[in-house]
């Protein structure tokens, strides 16, 4: 596989997401990360290859992409000196449910939204797609869209595979700190252990907490249809909760009360954990003995996207290894494109050899996606949830 | 045809201008009302716009053309016209579509409008399923309340009798945090608070993690994300709501009368309770009032500093609002957070009176 994009530089002094975490938190600005980079970097650079003067606005998670600092070009200024595209990258996706409350509005009376590629998590394209809110991708003009790993074609979210395009992927399991813990965990049922009274966090993405605690009881997540079948782990997280086990449901911001010993164990996510460990040895992520859940945010494009020929550019730039290679090690999530392990090996060995971040056979076995839910069920599922998220 | 109008615009009396004055009030608060709370399509919003402009406008030339004695009559009306503007399309219109959107009921699950249709039992599932929350929310804000009256009138009273000289910047410390955001300033409590922050290894290098335990300020050997935080927070951001109006009615008072109190033979404390808390009590209700109405209400401290069993009727009706999209049964919920509070208010203004509220 070449570098489809010859004339991009790649000039890398790899920084983590950590890191610029650890800066954006001494500057006491987390809001100051990349548009305001990119604001800086922006606009007028319109040379390189490619038919100039077209537009694209792509709305992602935080912190989702390599920025340009200390020397290295991220990902969307490479992006635009390679195609002359006039790029606009916000970062305001930051809850699914917040975000389809914010669209809904608008797509569900036909009206447009302004991006031209969001990232939903995959549950959420699902929902999306149903709601036929979507157009499908332009994927005759994406060719490196073959690049894509086998495990993410065709997912019951988008069975024909036309709607969505993953972006990352992760997993979520068990993050702890060992300080506070004074032993290793391995099972889920360590997160109900008496000991850690007060000090278990829980996520309040639904797929992912439920997901896990099926898991712990023995049941697959991917294939429950129902709400009985898994009426068993809501009735744990309840106990867990009145019990006072369970000290908050958190977003992403669980990983301040990780490393500061408040959490002793937490549901959490791959990419943030590695990223903790690696300033303090005593985080640990682990896929507990049971199970773990697999999840991805995939690009979908909302129904009436203008720019769909930058759109396919976009995608097929982010779909070559070579520059999917450069997302990954900043971003240190699970990348969906083959041919990416390689390339990182080039840059971080030993990132290329993190079953986390590329997770080897066995691992692969124990990760399961969420299962794809009808309406009704899923109204069911979250009513519950946030009845006892108490929120 | 237009001299005939003007001169009976002249010749108007007192009576026929209140007459007037009021029936246009009323006209641009209803049209605005309309406008803003969507009952009319929207070609027939221009029309109604174009009403209130022209009633404005009409006002204005009766009041040019009139004779004093019927621009002293329309002038109440014509003050009172910004209010009720401002009140009709920014609280009534409002508050109208809370209140029909909590009787709506959505036909499936991603409508987006709800469909009106006397939903009564969404006033039964905002009390059934979130009593508990509403029961904190009261209990919470009512404590903090209290709180803050405990640590707010000493300090009023010591900036508005002792401060002497450095009276003004006092009350300027006090009034210093508000140039940090409030959620900023919450979520440096919850590190403050933290299991290994400096809160907590204070209280057991003094060894009273033991004695705080036992009557239930602290839990599990933790301050942050306990019912104690989220009381405290609380207090901590709406404590200068309560300093300001008090100081305000104390700094009133003439302080001769707490000499002329002495003089008749009075004790210092006798001084205190007869004269100055009396005066102040108007400070002491409209700081109870800015302190409970917005804490009741409140979700950012219960969601940084508690735990998933201290959250608090704001919690869950932003949770309803803007992640469940269950606007019906959110809408009952505030709804019936706005009526025990304005009940409450009323009770309590019972015993306290408005009459000279500082």
């Amino acid at each position: 596989m070449s570098n489809n994009f010859p004339d991009t530089q790649i000039t890398r002094t790899p920084m983590s997401r950590r890191q610029l975490l650890a800066r954006a938190g001494a500057l006491g600005a987390a809001g100051l990360s990349l548009p305001a980079i990119l604001a800086a970097c922006g606009g007028g650079d319109s040379g390189g290859s490619g038919g100039g003067g077209s537009s694209l606005y792509v709305e992602n998670w935080p912190l989702y992409i390599d920025p340009s600092e200390d020397g290295a070009i991220g990902t969307a200024e490479r992006f635009m000196q390679a195609t002359g595209i006039d790029l606009t990258y916000t970062e305001a996706f930051n809850d699914n449910l917040e975000y389809f409350a914010k669209i809904q509005p608008l797509l569900g009376t036909g009206k447009t939204i302004d991006p031209d590629i969001i990232v939903p998590t995959q549950w959420m394209a699902g929902r999306l797609r149903d709601l036929e809110w979507l157009d499908k991708l332009p994927l005759d003009q994406v060719p490196n869209a073959k690049n894509i790993e086998d495990v993410f074609k065709n997912p019951p979210s988008d069975p024909t595979g036309e709607y969505s395009l993953p972006w990352q992927a992760g997993t979520a399991g068990i993050a702890y700190n060992l300080a506070a813990t004074g032993r290793e965990l391995k099972s889920v049922s360590d997160l109900f252990d008496p000991e850690f009274k007060g000090r278990i966090g829980m996520l309040t993405e639904m797929r992912d907490t439920i997901g896990l605690l099926l898991l712990g009881l023995g049941v697959n997540p991917s294939s429950i249809k129902s709400f009985d079948e898994a009426a068993g782990a809501f009735e744990q997280l309840e106990k867990a909760k009145s019990d006072g086990q369970i000290r908050a449901f958190t977003g992403n911001d669980y990983t301040d009360d990780l490393a500061s010993g408040n959490f002793a164990a937490c549901v959490g996510w791959s990419g943030d954990v590695l990223q903790l460990s690696a300033d303090n040895p005593d985080i640990r992520f682990i896929v507990p003995e049971e199970g773990g859940t697999l999840w991805w945010d995939t690009m979908v494009m909302p129904k009436g996207a203008k720019n769909r020929d930058a759109a396919a550019k976009w995608m097929d730039f982010v779909y070559d290894p070579v520059q999917a290679a450069q997302l990954t090690v900043w971003v240190q999530y699970q990348s969906p494109v083959k041919g990416v392990r390689d390339e990182v090996a080039k840059i971080d060995p030993a990132l290329a050899d993190n079953p986390l971040v590329f997770p080897d056979e066995d691992t692969r076995k124990r990760l399961f996606p969420f299962a794809a839910l009808d309406t009704d069920t899923e109204a069911e599922f979250e009513e519950a949830f946030s009845r006892i998220t108490g929120a | 045809m237009a001299t005939a109008v003007v001169e009976r615009i002249r010749s108007a009396d007192r009576s026929s201008g209140e007459k007037w004055g009021l029936a246009l009030l009323i006209l641009v608060g209803a049209c605005l009302l309309a406008v803003g709370a969507g009952w009319l399509p929207d070609g027939l919003n221009f029309l109604l716009l174009v009403v209130i402009g022209l009633a404005l406008v009409g006002l204005i030339l009766v009041a040019v053309l009139g004779g004093p004695d019927l621009r002293r009559s329309l002038a109440p009306y014509g003050l009172l016209k910004p209010g009720s503007m401002w009140l009709a399309l920014f609280y009534l219109a409002p508050l109208w579509t809370l209140l029909r959107n909590s009787l709506s009921a959505k036909e499936t699950r991603f409508d987006i409008q709800a469909t009106f249709s006397w939903e009564f039992s969404n006033y039964g599932t905002a009390f059934s399923d979130f009593g508990p929350q509403f029961g904190r929310a009261f209990l919470y804000a009512g404590v903090a309340t209290a709180l803050t009256i405990l640590i707010g009138y000493p300090v009023a009273y010591f900036i508005a009798f002792r401060g002497g000289r450095w009276r003004n910047i006092l009350l300027g410390l006090v009034v210093v945090p508000f140039f940090t955001s409030y959620l900023i300033r919450t979520i440096a409590w919850s590190s403050i608070l933290a299991d290994s922050g400096p809160a907590v290894s204070v209280i057991e290098t003094l060894r009273l993690d033991g004695f705080l335990e036992g009557i239930g300020i602290m839990d599990d050997g933790r301050l942050i994300n306990t019912a104690t935080a989220v009381i405290f927070g609380l207090t901590y951001n709406f404590l200068p709501f309560m300093i300001l109006p008090i100081y305000v009615s104390l700094e009133k008072i003439d302080t001769r009368l707490m000499d002329a109190a002495q003089d008749l033979y009075s004790s210092a404390s006798r001084a205190f309770r007869k004269v100055v808390l009396p005066l102040s009590i108007p400070g002491v209700f409209a700081g109870t009032l800015l302190t409970f109405i917005p804490a009741a209400g409140d979700f950012v401290n219960a969601q940084f500093l508690g735990n998933p069993n201290t959250t608090m009727i704001g919690n869950s009706i932003q949770d309803q609002f803007l992640r469940q999209n269950n606007y019906p049964v959110a809408s009952a919920m505030a709804f019936v957070l706005m009526a025990i509070i304005t009940v409450l208010v009323l009770i309590y203004s019972k015993f306290f009176g408005t009459e000279d509220l500082a």
